[in-house]
Protein backbone atom coordinates (compact mmCIF):
# COMPACT_ATOMS: atom_id res chain seq x y z
CA UNK A 1 0.00 0.00 0.00
CA UNK A 2 1.28 3.36 -1.06
CA UNK A 3 -0.14 6.73 0.93
CA UNK A 4 2.56 9.19 -0.31
CA UNK A 5 0.87 10.29 -4.32
CA UNK A 6 4.85 10.95 -5.51
CA UNK A 7 5.17 9.63 -9.34
CA UNK A 8 8.75 9.16 -9.56
CA UNK A 9 10.54 10.46 -12.54
CA UNK A 10 13.72 12.52 -13.82
CA UNK A 11 12.25 15.46 -15.45
CA UNK A 12 13.89 18.92 -15.07
CA UNK A 13 10.71 19.57 -12.47
CA UNK A 14 11.45 16.42 -10.48
CA UNK A 15 15.35 17.53 -10.34
CA UNK A 16 14.67 21.03 -8.73
CA UNK A 17 14.75 20.83 -4.94
CA UNK A 18 11.96 20.25 -2.96
CA UNK A 19 12.72 23.99 -1.72
CA UNK A 20 12.47 25.59 -4.75
CA UNK A 21 9.42 23.90 -5.45
CA UNK A 22 7.67 25.05 -2.36
CA UNK A 23 8.76 29.02 -3.10
CA UNK A 24 7.46 28.17 -6.29
CA UNK A 25 4.59 26.37 -5.12
CA UNK A 26 3.94 29.76 -2.08
CA UNK A 27 4.25 32.49 -4.67
CA UNK A 28 1.65 31.21 -6.93
CA UNK A 29 -0.82 30.29 -4.39
CA UNK A 30 -0.08 34.12 -2.83
CA UNK A 31 -0.29 35.42 -6.45
CA UNK A 32 -3.53 34.28 -6.90
CA UNK A 33 -4.96 36.29 -4.39
CA UNK A 34 -2.72 39.44 -5.13
CA UNK A 35 -3.58 39.69 -8.94
CA UNK A 36 -6.41 41.13 -10.09
CA UNK A 37 -8.27 40.13 -13.53
CA UNK A 38 -9.03 36.66 -15.41
CA UNK A 39 -5.98 36.98 -17.55
CA UNK A 40 -3.37 36.57 -14.71
CA UNK A 41 -5.06 34.17 -13.31
CA UNK A 42 -5.58 32.03 -15.75
CA UNK A 43 -1.59 32.52 -16.62
CA UNK A 44 -0.70 31.35 -13.72
CA UNK A 45 -2.95 28.55 -13.94
CA UNK A 46 -1.05 27.16 -16.90
CA UNK A 47 2.03 28.28 -15.50
CA UNK A 48 1.18 25.26 -13.12
CA UNK A 49 -0.15 22.76 -15.50
CA UNK A 50 2.75 23.30 -17.83
CA UNK A 51 5.13 22.32 -14.92
CA UNK A 52 2.63 19.43 -14.52
CA UNK A 53 2.71 18.48 -17.93
CA UNK A 54 6.40 18.95 -18.30
CA UNK A 55 6.99 16.83 -15.05
CA UNK A 56 4.92 13.63 -17.24
CA UNK A 57 1.98 13.84 -14.17
CA UNK A 58 -1.11 15.76 -15.89
CA UNK A 59 -2.63 12.06 -16.11
CA UNK A 60 -2.24 11.67 -12.43
CA UNK A 61 -3.53 15.35 -11.54
CA UNK A 62 -6.33 15.18 -14.05
CA UNK A 63 -8.51 12.95 -11.83
CA UNK A 64 -7.99 15.11 -9.05
CA UNK A 65 -8.68 18.32 -10.61
CA UNK A 66 -11.47 16.95 -12.07
CA UNK A 67 -12.84 15.58 -8.81
CA UNK A 68 -13.24 18.54 -6.91
CA UNK A 69 -15.69 20.24 -9.85
CA UNK A 70 -18.24 19.85 -7.37
CA UNK A 71 -17.35 23.11 -5.50
CA UNK A 72 -17.05 25.43 -8.43
CA UNK A 73 -20.82 24.63 -9.52
CA UNK A 74 -21.44 25.74 -5.97
CA UNK A 75 -19.51 29.11 -6.79
CA UNK A 76 -21.21 29.17 -9.77
CA UNK A 77 -25.30 28.52 -8.48
CA UNK A 78 -24.42 30.16 -5.74
CA UNK A 79 -23.05 33.22 -6.88
CA UNK A 80 -25.03 33.69 -9.61
CA UNK A 81 -28.08 33.77 -8.01
CA UNK A 82 -27.40 35.44 -4.59
CA UNK A 83 -24.20 37.98 -4.52
CA UNK A 84 -25.06 40.79 -3.39
CA UNK A 85 -23.42 42.65 -6.26
CA UNK A 86 -25.67 41.31 -8.72
CA UNK A 87 -27.62 43.81 -11.20
CA UNK A 88 -27.83 42.34 -14.48
CA UNK A 89 -29.22 39.24 -16.02
CA UNK A 90 -27.52 36.70 -17.56
CA UNK A 91 -29.14 33.49 -17.70
CA UNK A 92 -32.79 32.89 -16.86
CA UNK A 93 -33.54 28.87 -16.47
CA UNK A 94 -37.58 29.43 -15.80
CA UNK A 95 -37.99 31.33 -12.83
CA UNK A 96 -34.09 30.70 -11.87
CA UNK A 97 -32.22 34.25 -12.79
CA UNK A 98 -28.48 34.22 -12.80
CA UNK A 99 -26.65 37.42 -12.59
CA UNK A 100 -23.69 38.10 -14.31
CA UNK A 101 -21.68 39.95 -11.82
CA UNK A 102 -21.88 36.50 -9.65
CA UNK A 103 -21.24 34.24 -12.49
CA UNK A 104 -17.83 36.41 -13.10
CA UNK A 105 -17.09 36.32 -9.29
CA UNK A 106 -17.65 32.27 -9.51
CA UNK A 107 -15.46 32.04 -12.19
CA UNK A 108 -12.58 34.35 -10.38
CA UNK A 109 -12.92 32.03 -7.00
CA UNK A 110 -12.92 28.95 -9.42
CA UNK A 111 -9.74 30.27 -10.93
CA UNK A 112 -8.25 30.60 -7.38
CA UNK A 113 -9.24 27.04 -6.39
CA UNK A 114 -8.02 25.64 -9.85
CA UNK A 115 -4.52 27.48 -8.93
CA UNK A 116 -4.13 26.03 -5.56
CA UNK A 117 -4.79 22.81 -6.55
CA UNK A 118 -2.39 22.83 -9.68
CA UNK A 119 0.30 24.37 -6.96
CA UNK A 120 -0.05 22.09 -4.87
CA UNK A 121 0.09 19.28 -7.12
CA UNK A 122 3.64 20.46 -7.97
CA UNK A 123 4.47 19.19 -4.54
CA UNK A 124 2.80 16.18 -4.03
CA UNK A 125 3.09 14.55 -7.38
CA UNK A 126 6.69 15.60 -8.55
CA UNK A 127 8.26 15.85 -4.88
CA UNK A 128 9.48 12.55 -3.03
CA UNK A 129 7.86 13.64 0.83
CA UNK A 130 11.20 12.61 2.55
CA UNK A 131 13.34 14.99 -0.05
CA UNK A 132 10.70 17.87 0.95
CA UNK A 133 11.45 16.70 4.85
CA UNK A 134 14.99 16.70 4.65
CA UNK A 135 15.34 19.60 3.06
CA UNK A 136 13.16 21.45 5.78
CA UNK A 137 15.16 19.70 8.28
CA UNK A 138 18.32 20.55 7.02
CA UNK A 139 17.63 24.20 7.05
CA UNK A 140 16.59 24.02 11.00
CA UNK A 141 12.96 22.32 11.31
CA UNK A 142 13.15 20.17 14.32
CA UNK A 143 14.04 16.40 13.38
CA UNK A 144 10.55 15.15 15.35
CA UNK A 145 8.38 17.03 13.16
CA UNK A 146 10.19 15.59 10.22
CA UNK A 147 10.58 12.29 11.79
CA UNK A 148 6.72 12.25 12.43
CA UNK A 149 6.17 13.38 8.72
CA UNK A 150 8.00 10.73 6.92
CA UNK A 151 7.34 7.75 9.70
CA UNK A 152 3.04 8.19 9.00
CA UNK A 153 3.34 7.61 5.45
CA UNK A 154 5.55 4.23 6.23
CA UNK A 155 3.74 3.38 9.70
CA UNK A 156 0.07 3.95 8.53
CA UNK A 157 0.43 1.28 5.78
CA UNK A 158 1.85 -0.90 8.71
CA UNK A 159 -1.26 -0.64 11.48
CA UNK A 160 -3.91 -1.27 8.12
CA UNK A 161 -1.81 -4.25 7.42
CA UNK A 162 -1.94 -5.27 11.55
CA UNK A 163 -5.67 -4.38 11.52
CA UNK A 164 -6.52 -7.21 8.89
CA UNK A 165 -4.24 -9.69 10.55
CA UNK A 166 -6.64 -8.90 13.78
CA UNK A 167 -10.17 -8.79 11.48
CA UNK A 168 -8.62 -12.10 10.06
CA UNK A 169 -7.97 -14.09 13.64
CA UNK A 170 -11.03 -13.00 14.99
CA UNK A 171 -12.98 -13.75 11.71
CA UNK A 172 -11.71 -17.80 11.97
CA UNK A 173 -13.08 -17.44 15.58
CA UNK A 174 -16.25 -16.98 14.22
CA UNK A 175 -16.45 -13.49 14.33
CA UNK A 176 -18.78 -11.92 12.10
CA UNK A 177 -17.24 -9.17 10.36
CA UNK A 178 -18.82 -8.72 7.24
CA UNK A 179 -22.15 -7.84 6.14
CA UNK A 180 -24.86 -5.02 7.02
CA UNK A 181 -23.59 -2.13 8.08
CA UNK A 182 -24.70 -2.64 12.06
CA UNK A 183 -23.15 -5.90 11.51
CA UNK A 184 -19.92 -3.94 10.64
CA UNK A 185 -20.47 -1.38 13.49
CA UNK A 186 -20.05 -4.47 16.06
CA UNK A 187 -16.93 -5.63 14.77
CA UNK A 188 -15.45 -2.70 15.24
CA UNK A 189 -14.96 -2.12 18.75
CA UNK A 190 -13.38 -5.61 19.49
CA UNK A 191 -11.10 -4.54 16.50
CA UNK A 192 -9.90 -1.49 18.47
CA UNK A 193 -8.54 -3.21 21.75
CA UNK A 194 -6.13 -5.15 19.98
CA UNK A 195 -5.44 -2.48 17.71
CA UNK A 196 -4.40 0.34 20.10
CA UNK A 197 -2.32 -2.19 22.21
CA UNK A 198 -0.31 -2.83 19.55
CA UNK A 199 0.37 0.70 18.37
CA UNK A 200 0.94 1.59 21.99
CA UNK A 201 3.62 -1.19 22.66
CA UNK A 202 5.34 -1.14 19.46
CA UNK A 203 5.35 3.14 20.19
CA UNK A 204 7.20 2.12 22.78
CA UNK A 205 9.72 -0.42 21.37
CA UNK A 206 10.23 2.00 18.88
CA UNK A 207 10.55 4.91 20.78
CA UNK A 208 13.57 2.64 22.72
CA UNK A 209 14.77 1.29 19.63
CA UNK A 210 15.56 4.91 18.33
CA UNK A 211 16.81 6.01 21.80
CA UNK A 212 19.60 3.88 21.32
CA UNK A 213 20.53 4.95 17.77
CA UNK A 214 20.92 8.64 19.03
CA UNK A 215 17.81 10.05 17.94
CA UNK A 216 17.30 11.91 20.95
CA UNK A 217 21.01 13.04 21.27
CA UNK A 218 20.72 17.21 20.36
CA UNK A 219 24.55 17.44 18.46
CA UNK A 220 24.49 18.45 14.77
CA UNK A 221 22.89 16.13 12.54
CA UNK A 222 24.94 15.22 9.32
CA UNK A 223 22.80 13.83 6.39
CA UNK A 224 23.55 10.79 3.90
CA UNK A 225 22.59 11.87 0.74
CA UNK A 226 23.91 15.11 -0.62
CA UNK A 227 21.53 18.16 -1.33
CA UNK A 228 21.56 18.04 -5.31
CA UNK A 229 20.51 21.38 -6.09
CA UNK A 230 20.66 21.91 -10.32
CA UNK A 231 22.27 24.97 -11.51
CA UNK A 232 18.25 26.15 -12.66
CA UNK A 233 17.12 26.38 -9.38
CA UNK A 234 18.61 29.62 -8.65
CA UNK A 235 17.25 31.35 -11.76
CA UNK A 236 14.05 29.58 -11.20
CA UNK A 237 13.82 30.96 -7.46
CA UNK A 238 15.38 34.59 -8.96
CA UNK A 239 11.93 34.45 -11.72
CA UNK A 240 9.62 33.44 -8.68
CA UNK A 241 10.52 35.92 -6.76
CA UNK A 242 10.16 38.67 -9.25
CA UNK A 243 6.86 37.52 -10.00
CA UNK A 244 5.86 38.29 -6.49
CA UNK A 245 7.70 41.42 -6.53
CA UNK A 246 5.75 42.52 -9.45
CA UNK A 247 2.73 41.49 -8.60
CA UNK A 248 2.47 42.99 -5.54
CA UNK A 249 4.12 46.29 -6.77
CA UNK A 250 1.53 46.18 -9.57
CA UNK A 251 -1.52 45.93 -7.54
CA UNK A 252 -0.69 48.28 -4.93
CA UNK A 253 1.93 50.61 -6.70
CA UNK A 254 0.86 50.55 -9.82
CA UNK A 255 -2.95 50.20 -9.24
CA UNK A 256 -3.34 47.37 -11.57
CA UNK A 257 -7.05 46.32 -11.46
CA UNK B 1 40.47 -3.33 31.82
CA UNK B 2 37.03 -5.12 31.32
CA UNK B 3 34.63 -3.06 28.75
CA UNK B 4 31.47 -3.74 30.27
CA UNK B 5 31.76 -3.53 34.33
CA UNK B 6 28.71 -4.38 36.32
CA UNK B 7 28.86 -3.25 40.02
CA UNK B 8 26.14 -4.54 42.32
CA UNK B 9 23.65 -3.57 40.38
CA UNK B 10 19.73 -2.79 41.42
CA UNK B 11 17.07 -1.80 40.11
CA UNK B 12 13.38 -1.07 40.57
CA UNK B 13 10.73 -0.25 37.84
CA UNK B 14 8.54 3.27 39.47
CA UNK B 15 5.40 2.19 40.77
CA UNK B 16 6.91 -1.12 41.37
CA UNK B 17 7.38 -3.03 44.58
CA UNK B 18 10.43 -5.77 43.76
CA UNK B 19 13.92 -5.13 42.36
CA UNK B 20 14.06 -6.28 38.93
CA UNK B 21 17.74 -6.63 39.47
CA UNK B 22 18.94 -7.01 42.75
CA UNK B 23 23.21 -7.09 42.95
CA UNK B 24 24.38 -7.89 39.66
CA UNK B 25 27.93 -7.55 39.13
CA UNK B 26 29.73 -9.14 36.19
CA UNK B 27 32.48 -8.16 33.46
CA UNK B 28 32.60 -8.59 29.81
CA UNK B 29 36.25 -8.37 28.27
CA UNK B 30 36.74 -7.14 24.63
CA UNK B 31 36.50 -10.09 22.30
CA UNK B 32 34.45 -12.11 24.95
CA UNK B 33 30.79 -13.73 23.70
CA UNK B 34 29.00 -13.44 27.18
CA UNK B 35 25.41 -15.63 27.07
CA UNK B 36 22.66 -14.63 29.86
CA UNK B 37 20.05 -16.83 30.15
CA UNK B 38 17.36 -17.41 32.93
CA UNK B 39 13.54 -17.75 33.00
CA UNK B 40 11.00 -15.29 31.85
CA UNK B 41 10.96 -12.12 34.22
CA UNK B 42 14.29 -13.03 35.47
CA UNK B 43 15.65 -9.44 34.99
CA UNK B 44 17.51 -10.88 30.98
CA UNK B 45 15.67 -7.75 29.48
CA UNK B 46 16.46 -5.14 32.29
CA UNK B 47 19.83 -6.01 32.30
CA UNK B 48 20.29 -5.53 28.95
CA UNK B 49 18.45 -2.27 28.80
CA UNK B 50 20.83 -1.60 31.99
CA UNK B 51 23.87 -1.60 29.71
CA UNK B 52 23.01 1.38 27.21
CA UNK B 53 20.94 3.28 30.42
CA UNK B 54 17.70 3.05 29.04
CA UNK B 55 17.20 1.36 32.58
CA UNK B 56 17.41 4.20 34.18
CA UNK B 57 17.24 7.07 31.68
CA UNK B 58 14.00 6.07 29.85
CA UNK B 59 12.26 4.35 32.22
CA UNK B 60 13.14 6.23 35.37
CA UNK B 61 12.60 3.95 38.35
CA UNK B 62 15.17 3.76 41.45
CA UNK B 63 19.19 2.56 40.66
CA UNK B 64 22.20 1.79 42.55
CA UNK B 65 25.37 0.73 41.88
CA UNK B 66 27.78 1.47 38.79
CA UNK B 67 27.59 0.51 35.07
CA UNK B 68 30.43 1.43 33.49
CA UNK B 69 31.27 0.66 29.83
CA UNK B 70 34.39 1.37 27.53
CA UNK B 71 35.35 3.55 30.65
CA UNK B 72 32.13 6.17 30.87
CA UNK B 73 29.74 6.13 33.95
CA UNK B 74 25.99 4.46 32.34
CA UNK B 75 24.01 6.71 34.66
CA UNK B 76 25.55 10.00 34.42
CA UNK B 77 25.72 9.64 30.57
CA UNK B 78 22.83 10.50 27.75
CA UNK B 79 21.74 7.29 26.31
CA UNK B 80 23.02 8.66 22.77
CA UNK B 81 26.55 8.74 24.49
CA UNK B 82 26.75 5.39 25.62
CA UNK B 83 24.99 4.29 22.68
CA UNK B 84 28.23 5.12 20.19
CA UNK B 85 29.72 2.26 22.80
CA UNK B 86 27.06 -0.49 23.59
CA UNK B 87 24.93 -1.41 20.77
CA UNK B 88 21.71 -2.53 21.50
CA UNK B 89 19.75 -4.69 19.64
CA UNK B 90 16.07 -5.80 20.53
CA UNK B 91 13.95 -8.36 20.07
CA UNK B 92 11.03 -7.49 17.49
CA UNK B 93 12.92 -6.66 14.68
CA UNK B 94 9.70 -4.83 13.47
CA UNK B 95 9.50 -2.23 15.60
CA UNK B 96 13.66 -1.20 15.22
CA UNK B 97 12.76 -0.03 12.17
CA UNK B 98 13.26 3.64 12.18
CA UNK B 99 10.36 4.41 9.77
CA UNK B 100 12.15 7.27 8.74
CA UNK B 101 13.58 5.83 6.17
CA UNK B 102 12.67 4.57 2.19
CA UNK B 103 15.84 1.63 1.68
CA UNK B 104 18.24 -0.62 3.69
CA UNK B 105 21.06 1.37 2.99
CA UNK B 106 19.26 4.73 3.86
CA UNK B 107 18.23 2.78 7.42
CA UNK B 108 21.77 1.23 7.95
CA UNK B 109 22.68 5.78 7.80
CA UNK B 110 20.45 7.07 10.39
CA UNK B 111 22.48 6.13 13.66
CA UNK B 112 24.92 7.96 11.85
CA UNK B 113 23.26 11.00 11.08
CA UNK B 114 21.84 11.50 14.12
CA UNK B 115 25.31 10.94 15.88
CA UNK B 116 27.02 13.61 13.11
CA UNK B 117 29.16 11.19 11.83
CA UNK B 118 30.73 13.31 8.31
CA UNK B 119 28.89 11.77 5.02
CA UNK B 120 32.36 10.90 3.78
CA UNK B 121 32.85 8.50 6.68
CA UNK B 122 29.15 7.20 6.66
CA UNK B 123 29.56 5.47 3.37
CA UNK B 124 32.34 3.29 4.08
CA UNK B 125 31.01 2.77 7.49
CA UNK B 126 27.48 1.29 6.09
CA UNK B 127 29.00 -0.94 3.39
CA UNK B 128 30.98 -2.53 5.85
CA UNK B 129 28.02 -3.16 8.17
CA UNK B 130 25.77 -4.44 5.29
CA UNK B 131 28.90 -6.69 4.43
CA UNK B 132 29.32 -8.20 7.67
CA UNK B 133 25.78 -9.03 8.21
CA UNK B 134 25.52 -10.42 4.31
CA UNK B 135 22.60 -7.86 3.17
CA UNK B 136 25.00 -6.02 0.28
CA UNK B 137 22.48 -7.24 -1.76
CA UNK B 138 19.18 -6.14 -0.27
CA UNK B 139 20.41 -2.54 -0.08
CA UNK B 140 18.03 -0.71 -1.87
CA UNK B 141 15.22 -2.79 -0.45
CA UNK B 142 12.39 -1.31 1.55
CA UNK B 143 13.32 -2.42 5.48
CA UNK B 144 9.64 -3.46 5.51
CA UNK B 145 10.01 -6.19 2.52
CA UNK B 146 12.63 -8.09 4.60
CA UNK B 147 12.42 -11.29 5.99
CA UNK B 148 12.60 -11.56 10.17
CA UNK B 149 15.72 -13.04 9.88
CA UNK B 150 17.01 -10.33 7.23
CA UNK B 151 15.06 -7.48 9.38
CA UNK B 152 16.80 -8.58 12.70
CA UNK B 153 20.44 -8.91 10.62
CA UNK B 154 19.80 -4.81 9.32
CA UNK B 155 18.90 -3.72 12.83
CA UNK B 156 22.19 -5.61 13.71
CA UNK B 157 23.86 -4.25 11.00
CA UNK B 158 22.31 -0.80 12.20
CA UNK B 159 23.79 -1.18 15.27
CA UNK B 160 27.39 -2.15 13.68
CA UNK B 161 27.23 1.05 11.53
CA UNK B 162 27.71 3.66 14.96
CA UNK B 163 30.95 1.47 15.66
CA UNK B 164 30.19 -0.09 19.19
CA UNK B 165 32.85 -1.56 21.16
CA UNK B 166 30.58 -4.01 22.10
CA UNK B 167 26.96 -5.50 21.12
CA UNK B 168 24.37 -6.25 23.75
CA UNK B 169 21.69 -8.23 21.91
CA UNK B 170 18.19 -8.97 23.97
CA UNK B 171 16.53 -12.01 22.76
CA UNK B 172 16.95 -11.15 18.98
CA UNK B 173 15.57 -14.65 17.92
CA UNK B 174 12.65 -15.02 19.62
CA UNK B 175 10.20 -13.75 17.29
CA UNK B 176 12.17 -15.70 14.32
CA UNK B 177 12.22 -19.04 12.84
CA UNK B 178 14.92 -21.68 12.84
CA UNK B 179 16.22 -20.20 9.69
CA UNK B 180 16.14 -16.46 10.67
CA UNK B 181 17.90 -17.84 14.09
CA UNK B 182 20.30 -19.50 12.57
CA UNK B 183 20.91 -16.48 10.40
CA UNK B 184 21.47 -14.34 13.37
CA UNK B 185 23.42 -16.94 15.46
CA UNK B 186 26.04 -16.71 12.45
CA UNK B 187 25.99 -13.55 12.17
CA UNK B 188 26.77 -13.17 16.23
CA UNK B 189 29.59 -15.74 15.77
CA UNK B 190 31.06 -14.00 12.66
CA UNK B 191 31.20 -10.68 14.45
CA UNK B 192 33.13 -12.36 17.65
CA UNK B 193 35.50 -14.10 15.67
CA UNK B 194 36.50 -10.37 14.58
CA UNK B 195 37.09 -9.17 17.90
CA UNK B 196 33.65 -7.84 18.77
CA UNK B 197 32.70 -8.24 22.85
CA UNK B 198 29.03 -9.70 21.87
CA UNK B 199 26.59 -10.22 24.98
CA UNK B 200 22.93 -11.82 24.10
CA UNK B 201 20.05 -12.66 26.33
CA UNK B 202 18.40 -15.64 24.60
CA UNK B 203 16.61 -18.69 25.73
CA UNK B 204 18.03 -21.28 23.08
CA UNK B 205 21.15 -22.55 25.34
CA UNK B 206 21.52 -25.46 22.71
CA UNK B 207 22.61 -22.32 20.82
CA UNK B 208 24.46 -20.24 23.16
CA UNK B 209 26.82 -22.71 24.61
CA UNK B 210 28.72 -23.51 21.19
CA UNK B 211 29.59 -20.01 21.21
CA UNK B 212 29.88 -18.15 24.97
CA UNK B 213 32.92 -17.69 26.64
CA UNK B 214 30.96 -17.25 29.85
CA UNK B 215 27.25 -17.71 30.79
CA UNK B 216 25.49 -15.42 33.33
CA UNK B 217 22.66 -17.43 34.73
CA UNK B 218 19.46 -14.81 36.36
CA UNK B 219 16.96 -15.39 38.65
CA UNK B 220 14.59 -13.33 39.70
CA UNK B 221 16.78 -10.31 39.79
CA UNK B 222 19.69 -12.13 41.37
CA UNK B 223 22.88 -13.44 39.80
CA UNK B 224 22.26 -17.51 40.57
CA UNK B 225 26.12 -18.11 38.12
CA UNK B 226 28.57 -16.28 36.21
CA UNK B 227 31.09 -19.27 34.54
CA UNK B 228 31.92 -20.95 31.25
CA UNK B 229 29.07 -22.87 30.02
CA UNK B 230 30.39 -26.54 31.64
CA UNK B 231 30.36 -25.31 34.51
CA UNK B 232 27.36 -23.45 34.24
CA UNK B 233 25.36 -26.29 32.88
CA UNK B 234 26.68 -28.47 35.68
CA UNK B 235 24.91 -27.19 38.11
CA UNK B 236 22.58 -29.50 40.14
CA UNK B 237 19.82 -26.61 40.81
CA UNK B 238 19.05 -25.03 37.36
CA UNK B 239 15.86 -26.92 36.62
CA UNK B 240 14.50 -26.47 40.00
CA UNK B 241 15.37 -22.55 38.83
CA UNK B 242 13.65 -23.00 35.67
CA UNK B 243 16.72 -22.58 33.28
CA UNK B 244 16.92 -24.74 30.59
CA UNK B 245 19.74 -26.32 30.00
CA UNK B 246 20.94 -28.07 26.44
CA UNK B 247 19.49 -31.05 25.59
CA UNK B 248 22.42 -32.79 24.92
CA UNK B 249 23.89 -32.03 28.31
CA UNK B 250 20.32 -33.20 29.60
CA UNK B 251 21.34 -36.86 27.65
CA UNK B 252 25.32 -36.61 28.76
CA UNK B 253 24.07 -36.61 32.67
CA UNK B 254 21.68 -39.29 32.31
CA UNK B 255 24.05 -41.64 30.64
CA UNK B 256 26.90 -40.20 33.62
CA UNK B 257 29.38 -39.10 30.84
CA UNK B 258 31.27 -36.51 32.67
CA UNK B 259 34.68 -34.88 31.83
CA UNK B 260 37.34 -35.31 35.14
CA UNK B 261 36.31 -32.10 36.34
CA UNK B 262 32.83 -33.09 36.87
CA UNK B 263 30.95 -31.12 34.22
CA UNK B 264 29.17 -32.24 31.32
CA UNK B 265 29.40 -31.77 27.86
CA UNK B 266 27.20 -28.63 26.21
CA UNK B 267 27.97 -29.36 22.55
CA UNK B 268 27.67 -32.39 20.50
CA UNK B 269 30.85 -32.12 19.43
CA UNK B 270 32.08 -32.39 22.79
CA UNK B 271 29.61 -35.41 23.64
CA UNK B 272 31.14 -36.97 20.30
CA UNK B 273 34.51 -36.90 22.00
CA UNK B 274 33.70 -37.61 24.81
CA UNK B 275 31.46 -40.88 23.81
CA UNK B 276 34.77 -41.75 21.72
CA UNK B 277 37.42 -41.38 24.83
CA UNK B 278 34.58 -43.73 27.14
CA UNK B 279 34.45 -46.38 24.18
CA UNK B 280 38.11 -46.24 24.17
CA UNK B 281 38.33 -46.47 27.65
CA UNK B 282 35.81 -49.18 27.79
CA UNK B 283 38.36 -51.74 25.64
CA UNK B 284 39.01 -51.59 22.12
CA UNK B 285 35.57 -49.06 21.56
CA UNK B 286 32.21 -50.62 19.94
CA UNK B 287 33.78 -50.42 16.27
CA UNK B 288 35.27 -53.73 15.95
CA UNK B 289 31.62 -55.02 16.91
CA UNK B 290 30.03 -55.26 13.59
Amino acid sequence: MQLSLYVPGKTWVHRLDPITKLLAVLVAVVLTFVLPGFFSQAGILLVSLAMLGSAGVLRRAAPVLAGVFILPLTFFVVQGLVYPGNVHPAVALGPVVFYREGLLLGLSLTLRLYNILSAALILVLVTRPSDLVEALVRRGAPPRLGYVMIAVLQIIPIMVASTQTILDAQRSRGMETEGSLWVRIRAFLPLMGPLVTNSLISTEERALALEVRGFAGGGKRTFLKDEQIPPYAMAMRILVLAALVLGIGGRWLWGWR
Amino acid sequence: MALIEVQDLRYRYPDQQGLALDGISFSVEPGEFVGIIGPNRAGKSTLCQALVGLVPHFYKGAIGGRVVADGLDVHKHPVAEVARRVGLVFQNPFTQISGAKFTVYEEVAFGLENAGVPREEMIPRIEEALRLLGLEELKDRSPFALSGGQMQRLAIASVLAMRPKVLVLDEPTSQLDPEGTGEVFAAMAALCRQGMAVVVAEHKVERLAPLAGKILVLHAGRRVAFDSPRRVFAREDLPALGVAVPPVTEAARRLGWRFEDGTYPVTTEEAEELARKNLVAAGGGGGGRG
